[in-house]
């Protein structure tokens, strides 16, 4: 079966800097998620995948279209929902009217079928109560929400979300991860993090990006696995040698990579492994 | 008993459901059922018409009303979803529609007051209002004018026919409020008209223009170009300044439109909005 996005020998630059660097991957259907650090290339990447972003070199197919090609560009954007990074906001329009914008350029152009499907996207985001306010008059978390909705707009088969954890508190994260894992049971969603959390608790796959390049593929427990036998706990802070560590919230230390004296093993999570893929020696949290 | 353990009795629900109640008995069973479910489940309804009801209601309470252009659109018969599109125009944009009002008013203020300078005022008019629309074209789309931009760039609408729909209002626009301006200027009404065929050749060029570079650029030439040489041949032929205003120039201005327009037509899906340009043919595939 043919993946929905291909990637092939992707490559972008901004001036002289390399942003992404002959990627390849492959997406299929379900919730894959796309890891790495501030600056990786991530975004980018995403911006190519949802036609905003023309690369310098490379092939991409996206449902199995190619977006270098005008008509199948359009054909890609009816049958994608995509949020991004910084989805932007008219402050004067409120928030029905913000998504109805949207889908009107979506060519959702009967009225009351249209209206009918805002209405479903600013409930599913837990936003009905607010359709009739000021955008400026929203909170962060619900701006976010709200971009969120515009992208969920005629139920498209893929889900391109930029950081769509951003500004979201504990409850709504909670919930946003809910949504997203019950639409990735029919179609593709694929969203950008640096929040390994997110990863653990949405993600059946992971692709790991670093300065450009993709690092890593495969499942969280891949990924966690990355780290087995290289995670220790002890009482004491690790000496200089340490690689990586941080003190956790019981007041033990925490190291990646060699152990310390009188450490034990513990468990490797996502977040270990990604930590070691970045390979960056640092104290996380002193 | 108390108020929890009493339910409407049996023929005291026939009688209200039969319409058979006064009015104060009708409000308290009414009263009784908001906040009873074993006594609302005993009131029969039929499900699509209850759901139709209350979709009737939220499209009345939810839907964006109307503003007085938007009215005018529909009067004009712009189909609704357009009329929507066309008001909820970027900001800049409506600064633009502003700075144009601003503009015209002090000229047609300059002009009624200082009458024995009305020639050569009317010719400072007739060269600088067919630049007018070019800076509109310019802010119509973009990523630096919309702040949805990005969200929208995703969109089936996005690039060409957006950008060609907002360009032909913000012609459209100039042209009713400049029109709405000439009788009160100076000079003959034909002459004080001249502008509109030049204006129309400057815009459609600068669409023909950008089909070979971004549209803030083909907009900057050609309104460059234009103050150049008909301000420069107007100082410089002083005993004809009006020649580039002239039945033969504006001949050549209609023609140059009718050139232009079927060429752009023919060229839309190559516009180039101002945002990164997807090649046919990837290197990949070279």
């Amino acid at each position: 079966m043919e993946p929905t996005i291909s990637v092939r020998a992707l490559s972008k630059q901004y001036g002289r800097a390399t942003v992404l660097d002959r990627v390849d991957t492959e997406i299929g259907p379900g919730v894959t998620g796309l890891l790495g650090p501030n600056g990786a290339g991530k975004t980018t990447l995403l911006r190519c995948l949802a036609t905003t972003l023309a690369p310098d070199s490379g092939r991409i197919r996206v449902l199995g279209l190619d977006p270098a090609t005008a008509a199948q560009r359009t054909e890609i954007r009816r049958r994608l929902g995509y949020l991004p990074q910084d989805p932007g906001h008219y402050p004067h329009f409120t928030a029905f009217e913000l998504v109805d914008y949207v889908a009107i350029l979506k060519e959702h152009t009967d009225r009351r079928a249209r209206h009918r499907e805002v209405r479903r996207v600013l409930a599913e985001v837990d936003l009905a109560d607010r359709s009739r306010t000021k955008v400026r008059k929203l909170s962060g978390g619900m701006r976010q929400r709200l971009a969120l909705a515009q992208a969920l707009l005629g139920e498209p088969e893929l889900l391109i979300l930029d950081e769509p954890t951003v500004g979201l508190d504990p409850e709504q994260r909670m919930r946003f991860r809910a949504l997203v894992s019950r639409l990735g049971e029919s179609r593709t969603v694929l969203l950008s993090t640096h929040q390994t959390e997110d990863v653990a608790a949405l993600c059946e796959r992971v692709v790991v990006v670093n300065r450009g390049r993709v690092v890593f593929e495969g499942t969280p427990r891949q990924i966690a696995e990355q780290a087995a036998g290289q995670v220790w706990l002890s009482e004491e802070a690790p000496g200089a040698a340490a690689r990586m560590f941080w003190r956790t919230a019981d007041g033990r230390y925490r190291t990646l990579g060699d152990p310390p004296r009188h450490a034990v093993p513990a468990d490797p999570t996502v977040e270990d492994g990604y930590l070691l893929l970045l390979g960056e020696p640092s104290e996380v949290a002193a | 008993m108390n108020r929890e353990d009493w339910h409407v009795p049996g023929d005291l629900m026939d009688r209200y459901l039969t319409g058979r109640l006064e009015p104060a008995v009708v409000m308290s069973v009414e009263a009784h059922l908001t906040r009873c479910a074993r006594c609302r489940a005993a009131v029969p309804y039929e499900e699509g018409w209850l759901v139709a009801g209350w979709e009737r209601l939220a499209e009345e309470v939810d839907r964006p009303r109307p503003g007085p252009v938007e009215r005018l659109l529909g009067r004009a018969g712009v189909p609704g979803h357009l009329a929507r599109l066309l008001v909820a125009t970027p900001t800049l944009s409506r600064a633009w529609v502003v700075a144009v009002v601003v503009v015209l008013a002090c000229a047609v203020a300059v002009g009624q007051a200082v009458r024995e300078v009305g020639a050569s005022y009317l010719l400072a008019f007739l060269v600088a209002a067919p630049v007018l629309p070019l800076a509109g074209i310019a802010l119509a789309y973009g990523r630096h004018v919309d702040p949805v931009h990005e969200t929208q760039a995703a969109t089936p609408m996005a690039g060409p026919r957006l950008l060609l729909l907002r360009a032909g209002a913000v012609l459209a626009t100039a042209v009713v409020l400049t029109a709405a301006a000439s009788p009160w200027l100076p000079g003959p009404p034909g002459l004080s008209a001249g502008w509109l065929l030049p204006s129309l050749a400057l815009s459609v060029g600068t669409l023909a223009l950008a089909v070979r570079m971004p549209v803030a650029v083909a907009a900057g030439l050609l309104g460059a170009a234009w103050l150049g040489v008909v301000g420069t041949v107007a100082a410089v032929h002083a005993d004809d300044p009006f020649l580039f205003f002239a039945p033969a120039a504006q001949l050549m201005y209609a023609v140059a439109a009718g050139v232009f327009i079927p060429f752009v037509y023919a060229r839309r899906s190559r516009l180039d909005p101002g945002e990164s340009r997807w090649s046919q043919r990837s290197a990949y595939e070279r």
